[in-house]
């Protein structure tokens, strides 16, 4: 009963430190900036970015591509490795639970600052066309916040529940919400039976509502007939680089978890240790796509999409398209391949770096490809022809990504980051496999 | 010094000059009337309108201009009278077109010839102008014959106002199309003693369901103005319509979704949103269940 105590002592949500409150109030400090300057495009109109003509998506799309992918670390790390029973998952998946609720929600309202007018959204419900891959993210994207957040929910309820009884006498307040929030969770049998079965439905939805939905954000593109995006083998181009992008957030998360709220007996370095195998594979598999995706058209490619092939490799974009490539993905299978780079400090440093590899390797698809239509556009001004972001686009964009880390904060801070009841769980389970052994 | 002084007053003469030259430009500029040009073709289409197609333009600073919106009044001259018919007003082209409903509503004179005239009272940047035009009434019979699994056009051009054929006359025999006529037979079709012309119609002219229609034109006569008589005839290939804009096709309208489209994506979002409902209902019942 100690060790339980214990156990629910290190894991129950504490209140911010110095640091949290430093943190927490820069985010909000950042979003206000960055809400300032969406009031200022909305009333001026997207005249104040720098999207024209030839680049009509901009640092906004990439970045919404960037959530997108993200978000896919619900389904993989938590659903995959809940389906192949792997037990090291416990004190990972509710980070990842989190991380994608955020990433998906920001997603959601990325797309909605791309649209210059917020009241825009109500037309791809009234124009909705069926044909139409926009349609279909439109449908996918509220679809996958809501499985998400279940995903998340169903598996707290005990948690909530032991929150409640926890915070009875610190924090009638906060117990009243964990009560609330628990839904009258007593673990009784009938309500067990409910809850597995319905986590079981959920990790094995979530599967093929993720990759539908990685597909349909790579099919917005592959539909579209411009160079460097018309290509077949984009969907699983896509997924194999949001495996990358959410084992990288997870991992970079993760890290900065264990430490602020020390768990390092919880979150071992085992634990960084598998997922540092999961990434390289993740690695891997996101490599051999990207050499399909450029090493095939340098054979067959014709003018208009050799000109693009050069602005990447040699050209205007070639200094951040092998800092992506190389530094992003080329680099870090190569450290994790040795076991000291699998520990939890290079870890992630090697996170941070594949998750800032990932955005801006959102950005290399997107900019470039707009860039080189097929028909250049008459009458334009020489500028149109290039784009860099705005200072309200960067503001915008910095604000969103400081929307998703305050999300990961404030779950983090009032949830338990690590399961408490299936933690317990499974440490009796091994005191009785132990005792039953001897 | 003496130089200098008959500079003096050169400068002086000439700066008078240039100011009161650019003093008065105003005022020239407001008082001088550009000219306007009036231009008539009669057009008679047998079986259809006939009407003055009008045309303004000037010469303004040795450039042909169009002159849009001016009334120009037109009136049949009979008798040394003016019996007005109505009135135009140009359009941004400086052209209309005056619609004669009627021509037994006109006189003509004693040798059967229609006189009218174009007059434009002027206003304040144009003079007044006017133009006369004369011309003789005359008839186009055009008809479709086959003769040995040939199909030819024949017309007559009869001069309604002697009520004899034209002789010698070239007449067009043409295709419509969308955007200009496609001429077809020689390049001359000159009426021969009968007044009459017959043209070949070639195989394998395309047309909505097979059917063309043939213009026979007597274009821009001195006498008779332009004259023009339509055929209906249904001996063009058809043409077979490869526009998808009924279908149900992937860049079609909502209304036009593919079926696939419809059952496939409709089936996913009611499957996966049964399952969604029933995992709430799920939450439901478990904060029923406490037992």
């Amino acid at each position: 009963m100690k060790n339980y105590d214990k156990l629910i002592n290190d894991l129950a949500p504490r209140k911010f430190g110095k640091i949290g409150v430093i943190w927490t109030s820069l985010l909000i400090v950042i979003i206000i900036i960055g809400f300032v300057a969406y009031i200022d495009q909305i009333r001026k109109g997207q005249v104040v970015t720098n999207m024209r003509d030839y680049a009509l998506w901009g640092i906004y799309i990439s970045n919404f591509v960037f959530f997108v992918a993200t978000s896919f670390v619900g389904s993989i790390t938590v659903a995959i490795l809940r389906l192949t029973n792997n037990t090291w998952r416990t004190p990972l998946v509710r980070i990842a639970e989190i991380i994608s609720v955020a990433a998906i929600i920001m997603a959601g309202i990325t797309i909605m600052i791309d649209m210059a007018r917020p009241d825009r959204i109500l037309n791809l419900f009234i124009h909705a066309r069926l044909q139409s891959p926009i349609t279909w993210d439109v449908i996918i994207i509220p679809t996958y916040i809501v499985i998400s957040l279940l995903l998340l929910y169903f598996p707290l309820l005990p948690d909530l529940a032991i929150l409640n009884k926890y915070f009875k006498e610190k924090s009638p307040k906060l117990s009243k919400r964990y009560g609330f929030l628990s839904l009258n969770w007593s673990g009784s049998k009938a309500q067990k039976i409910l809850q597995e079965k319905s986590i079981k439905i959920i990790a094995i939805m979530i599967i093929p509502v993720g990759i539908l939905l990685q597909t349909i954000d790579a099919w917005l593109f592959s539909t579209t007939y411009r160079i460097g995006w018309d290509s077949t083998n984009f969907a699983p181009y896509f997924i194999s680089g949001a495996f990358v992008a959410g084992v990288g957030a997870l991992i970079t998360v993760i890290y900065i978890v264990r430490r602020v709220k020390k768990l390092e007996s919880y979150i071992t370095d085992s634990h960084f240790d598998k997922l540092g195998k999961l990434l390289v594979l993740a690695c891997l598999i996101y490599l051999y796509f990207n050499i399909n995706e450029y090493l095939i058209p340098t054979f067959t490619a014709k003018k208009g999409e050799l000109i693009h092939l050069d602005t990447l490799f040699t050209g205007h974009y070639a200094t951040l398209f092998w800092l992506v490539t190389i530094g992003g993905l080329v680099v870090p299978i190569l450290v994790l391949l040795f076991k000291k780079g699998r520990k939890p400090l290079p870890m992630f440093f090697i996170g941070l770096i594949v998750v800032i590899g990932s955005w801006w390797k959102r950005y290399v698809i997107v900019t470039p490809t707009l860039l080189h239509p097929f028909l250049p556009i008459q009458g334009v001004p020489e500028s149109w022809r290039h784009y860099f972001p705005s200072l309200h686009e960067w503001l915008i964009t910095v604000a969103t990504l400081a929307m998703a880390l305050l999300i990961i904060t404030l779950l983090v801070r009032y949830l338990p980051v690590i399961p408490i009841q299936r933690t317990a769980d499974e440490q009796e389970l091994l005191k009785t496999d132990k005792s039953s052994k001897s | 010094m003496k130089n200098r002084k008959k500079l003096f007053i050169i400068s002086f003469v000439l700066l008078g000059v240039f100011l009161i030259s650019a003093g008065f430009h105003d005022v020239y500029g407001q008082a001088k009337k550009n000219k306007v040009r009036l231009k008539a073709d009669y057009v008679k289409i047998m079986d259809g309108e006939v009407y003055l197609d009008i045309k303004a333009t000037s010469k303004i600073e040795k450039q042909n201009v169009k002159v849009p919106n001016i009334e120009v009044t037109i009136y049949n001259e009979f008798n040394d009278e003016e019996i007005e018919l109505g009135s135009i007003i140009t359009n941004m082209k400086g052209a209309s077109k005056f619609v004669i409903k009627d021509l037994s509503d006109i006189k003509a004179d004693s040798t059967n010839i229609y006189n009218i005239v174009l007059s434009f009272k002027g206003n304040d940047s144009f003079k007044k102008a006017s133009k006369s035009i004369s011309f003789k009434d005359a008839e186009i019979k055009a008809n479709l014959i086959t003769k040995d699994s040939i199909n030819y056009i024949t017309a007559t051009l009869i001069d309604k106002s002697k009520d004899s054929v034209v002789v010698g006359e070239p007449l067009d025999v043409q295709v419509q199309r969308l955007f200009r006529s496609f001429k077809i037979g020689e390049e001359f079709n000159n009426t021969d003693e009968s007044g009459t012309i017959i043209v070949p119609i070639e195989e394998g002219i395309p047309g909505v369901d097979g059917n063309l229609t043939i213009e026979v034109v007597l274009n821009d006569h001195d006498e008779f103005g332009t004259v023009k008589a339509l055929v209906s005839a249904p001996v063009g290939t058809p043409i077979v319509d490869e526009s998808t804009f009924d279908q149900r096709t992937m860049w079609s309208p909502r209304n036009k979704t593919p079926i696939f489209i419809l059952i496939f994506t409709n089936l996913l979002i009611i499957g996966i949103w049964s399952i969604l409902i029933y995992l709430i209902i799920n939450l439901f019942k478990i904060s029923k269940s406490k037992i």
